[in-house]
């Protein structure tokens, strides 16, 4: 499978929450609670900022925390494959 | 794990039911809405487009329309395309007999719609009985136009006693005609509560439609805030009521309510005549109540978790209260069906 960076896919949505962010994919329809407070925008899934940058700028926790976050997301098909 | 986040309040909903018309060309024995005439005082063109853009604006995600029948609105295809320049997913239920291939083929180009055309039986007469003659046939013959398009289609049925005894027989018929199956529950509200005790499944046909249910992975059923497959369902740990949670919905006159069942005044959360959706959404005291219900007479019960006390329309339409459970849940349907075992042997 090829890699995939932090673009959604077409397919799927993305608001914030106050618990952090509710990702939709209209496929299923599926629903994705993601607990991330603050940490994230939805405009970070537009793909425009590379990830290495913004992981650069989080403390080892968040950036685990988000690394997660978004392997969980490529298994489960919300990020475009690149 | 999912219902810990619905419980601490969403944005808005993640799903509206638009029921947008009362408009309908057939007048079906349990239509949850009475459709036939359109309303009076329906949304304008302009009144609807406005809601579009407000639904944007709440990043709701997907839009189930319904009515009546929304192909009777002479502006449905301008909505619709709002919706879909905006993002926003559409699914529409509509009875098929308005579909024809050029339709279909300008629904398909948007890639955001999907259907569900409605059916009740997999025998002719089971299914005009129940929705009027010619109606099994202009179902199939829509579904027939769907299936080989891109458009994600679906076959609805609403569980009658009249037709739980066909729903393995349209479950092959669904996938012979290569689309999938969504089984909706029977509620009393519209024409349905004068249909009620005529057209309701007994506890028998229930549990046996429970249990054919859990065998048959890929059947949807029809929840309040999705159309999820039991196993979906069970995967998000979303088992609780949507309403005014997850879901909405937004009657023909712009009157906004926790669910598509509970269209009447004492549930009227607002009118977007008067506020905007997400005033409403964010400030209601009925949406609010919603989310404060707990069935607490419910909670001993050992199917609790699965259900958290199941649907308060039913509780309401059957026993004029939100808050004392589902009367027609699995556990009752048991507890029935051993109190006529009980009396028939004292008989």
């Amino acid at each position: 499978m090829a890699a995939a960076g932090n673009k959604l896919h077409p397919a799927c949505r993305v608001r914030s929450e106050k618990f952090g962010l509710l990702f939709y994919d209209l496929r299923g329809p599926r629903l994705l609670f993601a607990e991330t407070g603050a940490l994230l925008e939805p405009d970070f899934f537009s793909g425009n900022e590379p990830v290495d940058a913004f992981l650069g700028r989080l403390d080892l926790r968040d950036r685990n925390k988000i690394q997660g976050l978004l392997v969980k997301l490529r298994e489960k098909g919300y990020l475009s494959e690149q | 794990m999912s219902n810990r986040f619905v419980e601490m309040g969403l944005r808005s909903p993640v799903n509206l039911t638009w029921e947008m018309t009362q408009a309908c060309n057939l007048k079906c024995r349990h239509c949850l809405s009475s459709s036939g005439t359109p309303a009076p005082d329906e949304l304008t063109t302009a009144e609807a487009l406005s809601l579009v853009d407000q639904i944007h604006a709440s990043r709701v995600f997907q839009v189930n329309i319904g009515g009546g029948e929304p192909f009777m609105r002479p502006d449905f295809e301008e909505i619709l395309a709002a919706c879909h320049e905006r993002g926003i997913m559409t699914c529409i239920s509509t009875n098929g007999t308005l579909l024809n291939s050029e339709l279909i083929a300008r629904l398909a180009a948007t890639r955001l719609v999907n259907i569900q055309v409605s059916i009740d039986g997999a025998n002719r007469e089971t299914c005009d009985a129940i929705r009027g003659t010619g109606t099994f046939d202009a179902a199939i013959k829509a579904l027939k136009l769907l299936a080989p398009t891109t458009i994600a289609t679906s076959m609805n049925t609403v569980l009658t006693a009249q037709n739980a005894g066909e729903i393995p027989a349209l479950y092959d018929m669904s996938h012979s005609l290569g689309v999938s199956l969504r089984v909706s529950r029977f509620r009393p509200s519209g024409r349905g509560v004068d249909n009620w005790e005529e057209l309701r499944p007994t506890p028998t046909q229930l549990l046996a439609f429970s249990a054919w249910l859990s065998e048959s992975g890929d059947v949807r059923t029809g929840d309040s805030f999705f159309s999820l497959t039991t196993q979906e369902r069970q995967g998000l740990g979303l088992n609780l009521c949507g309403a005014a949670k997850l879901t909405a919905c937004v009657g023909p006159n712009g009157n906004v309510y926790p669910c598509a069942f509970l269209q009447s005044a004492p549930f009227k959360a607002g009118s977007l005549r008067e506020s905007t959706f997400q005033e409403i959404w964010d400030s209601s005291e009925i949406f609010n109540s919603f989310r404060r219900l707990r069935i607490h007479s419910c909670e001993d019960c050992r199917r609790f978790d699965q259900c958290h006390g199941g649907c308060p329309a039913v509780a309401w339409h059957l026993k004029n209260e939100i808050s004392g459970g589902d009367p027609e849940c699995l556990e009752r349907c048991v507890t029935t069906i051993a109190e006529q075992a009980k009396d028939a042997e004292a008989a």
